[in-house]
């Protein structure tokens, strides 16, 4: 039948990239570049479909999956500079030692394999199909040519790195993610400013991860560091700070220009719908290094900082957003000003001050900057298979701050909750380019 | 077939040994049925067996195949073979099955239909597969043979996974929707390659036999769909549930199908809202007697109840839906036996009255997809009973039906004829199972098996009513929605304290035919222009 095996192109693109002339550019040229992105194009797709991989999840994730490429590559070039002794918790990782040669290809991809399949452990059927499809055929294409021994030798390498950031990783309190990462029970705080429910999804009645601020940082000393002032004190009298931030939601949303709607939706980044927002800064960071024909060095260091930064951003905040626990918009607004008022995105379901996607932008425009200069412009075409249109930017700041006020425009945050969340992301973002990497 | 006889049935005392489930608020009390397994002794033994490409799937066709108006069992067998039983059970009594040699042995099935395709009063069955698709025709006797070529239908080669019927107007022969899951070749990267979806329309005005099958672009991998008249308009839409597993950019799905016209989506222009969940099954019912059905859609973790958000709208309801899941206590989220805290995973639903209080209730099967440790493992079947107040009471283990197998496809028949509807559950990996309803309930029933003259000879697309006092009952007769599974036969209502109920049927047409007075507790053939005949089972 012709109907039949239709595939829609951004994917037939994906395929022949993943398994045919993705490096078409570096043709014969083998490099460890290609594991690398590779299994972060499968990790940004099992980030969507695993259903623990709510934000705050995902940034610790491509943390992890970084530091592993970073630290596998690092051992064996003399110009770059291990991670460990700068991150938190992070002990030497095994030497290669002075024996025979090891090859990149093969005990990054091993390494890489060894995380991601660990990581997503928990990803369904689907996935775990197709990470055992992925190792099989990135296996083979890093081992094509090498001798057996070299690749016996390498792989046992990169599996020895993985562990070794493995059981890093498995102290840091972000390990277990139970029931989606919403408590069984929770009673919201008894004020009138404090966070409710805003989901008629009964498991969304208690907030997502509260606890996920205590977690252990990776570059600044904790989730406290770089902490927010507090929001506008809560008031429902007309000419209050607070309610003039609330009056500036509702009427934004009602106002709202295709432009703003098209910004809200393009950064909306729902988790189980999209590789979140800090996977959207990966794949940033993905097309930047393609435009650049990056190796495998720079690819590897600029996604561990990312990761790293994205992982902080995501502890820093989340303490905030428990310190503060501050009331959504849809709640004060149907309350004060328009009981009949809605926003154009869902409303997350935890506190709103201050606003995940603009630390965690602010943050990540932040590293990247850092590596990539404060006027690199880009194309982000993150969503193109989902039928939302590439977006320019002229530099990463510009791109973050777009991304922080689409909460604005998305009727899901209050102007300060962006504002001091981009703060406290470049204040998080400072830590991490302070790490070292290089001679 | 068996001579309908003129009967009449006495009315069943409440049972002292029957549970009363009293919530919070006096005078909301509700009876829980009592159901017995009788896995072992009713001689469905067929497993819905298969790994990643039945991970979906694992159907039921519930229907009388030997026209002794007793409900036959039909049970996908995923990568084993698929089995018909015949339905040998007493009036009253166990429940018990005998396999038979039908011609429905077939390989690879994941779902199943019955339908009356060619109108000549024996069930037809729609199997579907991961593979060709297959129309089988009823010749009697529970005996089967190949359709597709003698009836034009292109099975295609797919994973097909959802299934709908309806008659067009005017049409003398079914349209039938097929839903279809992801490119089951792609291995390393299946997601965002959802196969279409087809629609098999008649070849021509008048024709028997289907046109080459028309593509339903875009299509994001159903898991239900379901032909339903949701504004009332007389020409049903076609409901889709997808899996957003798998698709990008897609979300749940109406289409309008204008006769001879090709099918267009509903979209923001005429009000509809996006809605992405991991869609599995469809149950259609009017719960809040306003004349439309809602829809209740499984998924994983919460599920969704839709009512309709304007019914009142000025030229007819927008297609804009609430969900009024968590208010009316339906989201069935998390296993309500044992402690784990992690969410469900929900496939077939179904509303029927199994209490018979003249209140529709609600059947969800249960399962993890195969081993998601994210997800219950031990994650029991719902049976939700709808309250007074329109908000639902679990009972699925005060009933006796909390099994915690891996269940998929499903059904609800009064298989023993005895006036209590029973249940069955096509389970992944393990024996499908039987509960037969096993204690009198203090509400009474009717039981309907519709009939017309012409093509659509079992009125898909009808309405029925039933009126007791001032409370109308409606239920839309369809072909489709559920996960996987389907059922022809009697529709049953309950009716509470009712000694006796008005019937009303909205013929496909729109014909309405005479409010007519039935006596509770029966069985009735109703057709079309003619008073409805007592049945009485023997």
């Amino acid at each position: 039948m012709t109907l039949l095996g239709r595939i829609v192109a951004p994917f037939v693109i994906l395929v022949l990239a993943l398994f045919g002339g993705m490096m078409g550019a570096r043709a014969g040229d083998r490099s460890a570049v290609d594991p690398i992105r590779d299994w972060y194009r499968l990790t940004l797709e099992l980030v969507r479909h695993t259903p623990t991989y709510s934000p705050p999840v995902a940034s610790r994730a491509f943390a992890y999956l970084g530091v592993t490429a970073f630290e596998a590559l690092a051992t064996g070039d003399d110009r770059l500079v291990t991670l460990a002794g700068q991150l938190s918790g992070l002990e030497p990782p095994p030497s290669r030692g002075g024996g025979p040669a090891y090859d990149d290809p093969v005990l990054v991809q091993a390494a890489m394999a060894e995380v991601v399949r660990d990581l997503f452990a928990n990803t369904g059927p689907t996935g775990q199909r197709a990470i055992a499809a992925f190792e099989k055929k990135l296996r083979a294409r890093a081992a094509d040519g090498i001798d057996a021994e070299t690749v016996a030798r390498s792989e046992a390498y990169g599996r020895a790195i993985a562990a070794h950031i493995l059981a890093w990783s498995r102290t840091d309190g972000g390990a277990v993610v139970q029931n989606m990462g919403f408590p069984a029970t929770y009673r919201p705080r008894e004020a009138p400013g404090a966070w409710v429910p805003t989901s008629l999804v009964a498991q969304q009645q208690a907030p997502l991860l509260p606890g996920w601020g205590s977690n252990r940082t990776f570059a600044m000393p904790d989730g406290s560091t770089c902490g927010t002032p507090a929001p506008p004190a809560y008031s429902e009298e007309p000419g209050s700070a607070f309610y003039r931030e609330a009056a500036e939601v509702h009427r934004t949303v009602l106002d709202l220009t295709p432009e703003q709607r098209a910004i809200a939706r393009f950064w909306s980044d729902d988790p189980m719908l999209s590789p979140t927002p800090p996977g959207h800064w990966i794949s940033i960071a993905l097309r930047v290094l393609e435009d650049d024909g990056a190796d495998a060095a720079r690819t590897a260091e600029t996604l561990a900082l990312l990761g790293v930064g994205l992982a902080d951003a995501f502890i820093g905040c989340w303490h905030a957003k428990f310190e503060y626990d501050l009331i959504r918009p849809v709640t004060y607004i149907r309350r004060v000003i328009d009981p009949k008022w809605e926003p154009i995105l869902n409303t997350p379901p935890f506190p709103e001050y201050p606003s995940g996607h603009s630390t965690q932008s602010g943050a990540a425009a932040a590293v990247l900057a850092g590596l990539f200069g404060e006027d690199r412009a880009f194309e982000d075409a993150t969503h193109v298979d989902d039928g939302l249109p590439a977006r320019t930017y002229p530099n990463f700041r510009a791109a973050a701050e777009e991304a922080a006020l689409s909460r604005l425009y998305g009727g899901i945050h209050f102007r300060s909750a962006i504002e001091r969340g981009l703060e406290q992301g470049r204040c998080i973002g400072a830590y991490v380019t302070a790490l070292r990497t290089r001679k | 077939m068996t001579s309908p006889r003129i009967r009449s049935i006495p009315p069943l005392l409440a049972a002292a040994a029957l549970i009363w489930a009293v919530p919070a608020l006096a005078g909301e009390a509700v009876a829980v049925p009592r159901f017995v397994e009788e896995t072992a002794t009713a001689g469905i033994d067929t497993i819905y067996a298969g790994e990643w490409e039945f991970m979906v799937g694992g159907g039921t066709a519930v229907f009388d195949c030997d026209g002794d108006r007793r409900a036959d069992v039909f049970v996908a067998g995923g990568a084993g073979t698929a089995a018909l039983f015949r339905n040998a059970s007493a009036v009253g009594g166990p429940l018990r099955f005998e396999r038979l040699q039908s011609g429905l042995e077939v390989e690879g099935v994941s779902g199943a239909w019955p339908l009356d395709v060619d109108g000549d009063g024996i069930q037809d069955v729609v199997l579907l597969r991961v593979g060709e698709n297959l129309v089988m025709r009823g010749t009697g006797g529970c005996r089967f043979e190949r359709a597709n070529e003698g009836w034009g239908f292109d099975g295609g080669d797919a994973w097909s996974t959802a299934f709908a019927a309806t008659w067009e107007r005017g049409l003398a022969w079914p349209t039938l929707a097929v839903g279809n899951y992801i490119d089951r070749n792609e291995e390393a990267f299946p997601w965002g390659s959802c196969t279409d979806n087809w629609l098999h329309r008649p070849a021509a005005a008048g024709a028997r036999r289907f046109a080459a099958p028309l593509p339903l672009v875009p299509s994001y991998c159903a898991l239900s769909i379901l032909f339903t008249d949701w504004n009332r308009s007389g020409v049903p839409g076609l409901r889709v549930s997808n899996d957003r597993e798998y698709y990008k950019g897609g979300q749940e799905q109406l289409w309008r199908l204008p006769p001879g016209e090709a099918p267009v989506l509903y979209g923001p222009s005429e009000g509809w809202k996006p809605l992405k969940i991991w869609g599995m099954g469809i149950a259609a019912y009017d719960l809040d007697s306003d004349g439309y059905p809602e829809y209740f859609l499984t998924s994983m973790a919460d599920n969704k109840l839709q009512a309709l958000a304007d019914p009142g709208a000025v030229g007819g309801p927008p297609p804009v839906f609430a969900d009024v899941a968590f208010a009316r206590g339906v989201t069935a989220h998390r296993p309500y036996v044992g402690d784990t805290v992690k969410p469900s995973t929900a496939w077939h639903a179904q509303f029927e009255d199994v209490n018979n209080d003249g209140r529709a209730d609600l059947f969800v099967v249960k399962g993890n997809v195969a081993e998601m440790p994210d997800f219950a493992a031990e994650d029991p079947n719902n049976l939700l009973l709808q309250k007074p107040d329109g908000t639902f009471l679990e009972a699925g283990d005060t009933a006796g039906v909390a099994s915690t197998a891996i269940g998929r496809g499903g059904a609800l028949a009064d298989f023993n004829l005895d006036g209590r509807l029973d249940m069955l559950v096509v389970n992944r990996w393990r024996s499908a199972q039987l509960w037969r309803s096993a204690e009198p309930l203090p509400g009474r029933w009717l039981q309907l098996e519709l009939r017309q003259p012409g093509p659509n000879r079992d009125a898909i697309g009808a309405w029925i009513e039933i009126r007791t006092g001032e409370r109308v009952q409606r239920r839309e007769v369809t072909v489709g929605g559920g996960h996987a599974s389907g059922q022809a036969g009697w529709r049953h209502f309950g009716l509470g304290e009712a000694s006796s109920a008005e019937l009303r049927v909205l013929w496909p047409d729109g014909e309405a035919g005479d409010w007519q007075r039935l006596e509770a507790d029966g069985f009735y053939i109703v057709e079309r222009g003619r008073p409805a005949i007592a049945w009485t089972p023997g």
